[in-house]
């Protein structure tokens, strides 16, 4: 029997949406869902009017829902921003190359303009390269960490006010469900934050998209025909995100409101005085924003260079022992290559 | 785009404790010579990362760890009033057994204190299994001399608990049957447990409360708490002490160290018999619940990656109840007891903006509106004011009358 959109609109509903349960007509879901963005951006004050602003592209159905809503928005609600798209190119082929196809989509779609940097060109590694060299285990690693500090180069060369990433409800929840299972209580601190770093020298991240399930976010680019990309990444899915991944998705079916209660707990936890608090800096070597010195990058870069990829994956000691090896090895050969001289 | 290492995911951090096999189990042999005493024992106890040990050792290892909970903390004064909640699990038959050992010990090592057990029955229909029940408890009270036994029923008021011998259970007439969701029901029997223990607690003068709770059993708790969206009340969920409870009364945990194999081979030591009845099996079930895939989502943990259990159990050891700041008067929950928040979330708010947006539909592009919409969702927000967000939520699912 067909039932009539929730909203009383005078439409027969064409669809259940997954985050309440009522039954809607396309219409009046996208006025929702666009309107709940709205909401979050004006209560959380994500942006101020003249900024301009980087959305990090990847040609996935995040981002470009995002870049999609965001400048139906700025439009309509005279936000005043400056949008432009940022993309990383990690040297993926079969994957990455095909997603900034539909970025460059998205440009054209859009009007906005794009920027692309690749690990080659910051780093002189691709990810190809690096998962010949390290395997398919701890690819990710490098992968992330490189991405997190490309970001923060290409919004530097851009020069914007802040970057917006696609990261939505789901995700966070994962992330707190995952920090508590390894007991990662940094990042337990700051991951249902909207607004990310933004102190002096860094650039401020913000999540739009915080409050939005994935569920519709995937429905409102298949009813909207947006151009998005969905194949998963051709390296290793992870083991370990899929745990929590897995265990939320049960969540979610028995009770859809899950995931907002688990952002809303996560924001709640506060942690005793006793816990340390990761104090944040910026990196001697490259100068980007770091709670490390050397930074996380440029730990792995190293080793890399070093012909040591592991050095960065593990405990730090471990990498120091390795380094200390190394410069050992090197010494000795280097005196060897002396004597071998002197006769 | 793939998200790991990305903002949160920088390092490896706790990855290590999510490999497999890490949990070997352990086994009772059948004899050998003690590494503790050296003496030859007739059955011998392997813990998980401990050599192998005979029943005394074996015993005097865990109850150590039972007064070390209590002593290092400090929390139970000498000679106090203690109610112990028994549940008919292993574990609650494990802290029954510790507690009456440690009275019959010599001065010196005896802990210094009065217990009284309570068992809350929570059967739906007083007949089934009354017979074991009964026999369950009467048994545990002549093995236990001299703790006086108590029994309450999930729906009664303070009047009507009785001494275990004049024990006979009415009809429950209760509001268990009026929950949309198995979750809700849970959640609400949870809570509705606590108040009662608290208010049999004042009744019975007694301060502080013993709930036999386990690491495992706290690191499913945390977890289902995060997920009901308890986040704020959390760490007195897990604590070893949690000052929620009616009057002063104050609940304590002193199992909290303990794992699930000490427990079983405390049983088998000990050769005591666990008769959980009260399961929340009898109520319909409407599809799964949060508390039972939370439960199977740790014991599959427990199975495959033992040590990340551990790491949970302690991430709630690192937690701080939330305290308000001196200035506000502090106001709780009416159910739980919880802080209530003194300014409403952003999170609260887009929830309760998402409730009441598809209400509005394609109207919402006229500003006038947005403005009522906001307007709604502020009052919907203060309705229940007295409740916290996740009794909120408990409050929804009934399907008539109030929780309150």
């Amino acid at each position: 029997m067909p039932i009539d959109c929730k909203a009383k609109c005078g439409n027969r509903a064409s669809l259940k949406r997954p985050k309440t349960g009522d039954a809607l007509c396309k219409a009046c879901f996208f006025a929702a869902f666009e309107a709940e963005i709205h909401h979050t951006i004006t209560t959380s004050k994500l942006f101020r009017p003249g900024e301009k602003v980087a959305v990090a592209a990847s040609g996935g159905k995040d981002s470009t829902v995002l870049a999609h809503v965001l400048k139906l928005l700025n439009e309509r609600h005279n936000y005043g921003l400056d949008l432009m798209l940022l993309s990383i190119d990690e040297g993926i082929t079969g994957y990455r190359d095909d997603s900034l196809e539909t970025v460059k989509q998205n440009r054209d779609d859009y009007q906005m303009p794009l920027k692309i940097l690749s690990y080659e060109e910051l780093y002189g590694w691709t990810m190809d390269r690096i998962v010949a060299q390290i395997g398919r285990s701890n690819n990710c690693t490098f992968c992330g960490v490189f991405r997190r500090q490309a970001l923060d180069r290409g919004a530097k060369l851009l020069g914007v006010d802040s970057i917006a990433t696609g990261h939505n409800a789901d995700d966070i929840a994962e992330t707190v469900l995952m920090n508590i299972l390894r007991g990662d209580t940094a990042r337990l601190r700051r991951c249902t934050d909207i607004r990310t770093g933004g102190g002096e020298d860094s650039i401020p991240r913000v999540k739009p998209l915080k409050y939005s399930y994935e569920k519709e976010i995937v429905m409102y680019a298949h009813y909207k025909k947006l151009v998005y990309f969905s194949t998963e990444c051709v390296f290793a899915p992870n083991a370990y995100r899929g745990h929590a991944r897995a265990f939320l998705k049960d969540l979610e079916k028995v009770r859809p409101s899950v995931i907002m209660d688990i952002i809303y707990s996560g924001e709640q936890l506060r942690f005793k005085d006793t816990v340390k608090k990761p104090v944040r800096g910026n990196c001697e070597r490259c100068g980007f924003v770091s709670s490390q010195q050397p930074c996380k990058a440029c730990v792995l870069l190293e080793g890399l260079n070093r012909g040591l990829p592991k050095l960065g994956i593990g405990k730090k000691s471990k990498g120091d022992r390795m380094i200390a090896k190394q410069n050992q090895e090197l010494a000795l050969r280097e005196r060897a290559n002396l004597v071998k001289n002197d006769f | 785009m793939c998200s790991i290492g990305e903002d949160e995911f920088g390092d490896e951090g706790g990855t290590h404790a999510m490999l497999p096999g890490c949990s070997a189990t352990g086994m009772v042999f059948s004899a050998g010579i003690c590494s503790k005493c050296d003496q030859n024992s007739l059955q011998l106890y392997k813990l998980n990362f401990r050599s192998a040990e005979c029943r005394e050792c074996f015993l005097k290892y865990v109850r150590h760890k039972f007064r070390a909970a209590l002593g290092a903390a400090k929390v139970l004064p000498r000679n106090a009033e203690i109610l112990l909640v028994i549940d008919g699990s292993s574990e609650s038959l494990v802290l029954l057994d510790m507690v009456h050992f440690a009275q019959t010990q010599n001065t010196f090592k005896r802990l210094h204190c009065n217990a009284r057990v309570l068992y809350i029955d929570a059967r739906c229909s007083p007949i089934e299994e009354e017979e074991s029940l009964l026999l369950a408890l009467n048994g545990l009270k002549r093995r236990y001399e001299p703790f006086e036994f108590y029994v309450i029923q999930l729906d009664g008021d303070p009047q009507s608990l009785q001494l275990l011998k004049d024990y006979t259970p009415r009809q429950l007439d209760s509001i268990l049957d009026k929950f949309n969701s198995s979750t809700s029901r849970q959640d609400y029997m949870q809570q509705k447990r606590k108040f009662l223990i608290g208010v049999v607690a004042e009744k019975l003068k007694c301060s502080y409360v013993f709930e036999p709770s386990i690491s495992v059993t706290l690191a499913t708790q945390l977890l289902t708490s995060v997920a009901l969206g308890r986040g704020a009340s959390v760490a007195l969920d897990v604590a070893l002490l949690d000052d929620r409870l009616m009057g002063d009364v104050k609940l304590l945990r002193p199992l909290k160290d303990l794992n699930d194999q000490e427990v079983q081979f405390y049983v088998h030591a000990q050769e005591l018999q666990a008769f959980r009845v009260d399961a929340p099996s009898h109520y319909p079930l409407s599809g799964g619940c949060l508390q039972n895939l939370t439960r199977d989502f740790v014991d599959n943990l427990q199975l495959n990656y033992a040590s990340t259990v551990s790491t949970v159990f302690r991430t709630g050891d690192k937690i701080a109840p939330k305290r308000n700041s001196i200035e506000t008067q502090a106001s709780h929950c009416a159910l739980c007891q919880s802080l209530l928040d003194d300014e409403i979330s952003d999170t609260l708010l887009a929830i309760e903006y998402s409730r009441a947006v598809s209400e509005v539909g394609v109207e919402l592009h006229i500003k006038s509106s947005c403005d009522v919409l906001e307007q709604r969702v502020l009052e919907r927000l203060n309705e229940r004011a007295e409740l916290c967000h996740a009794c909120r939520n408990i409050q929804a699912e009934l399907s008539s009358g109030t929780l309150i």
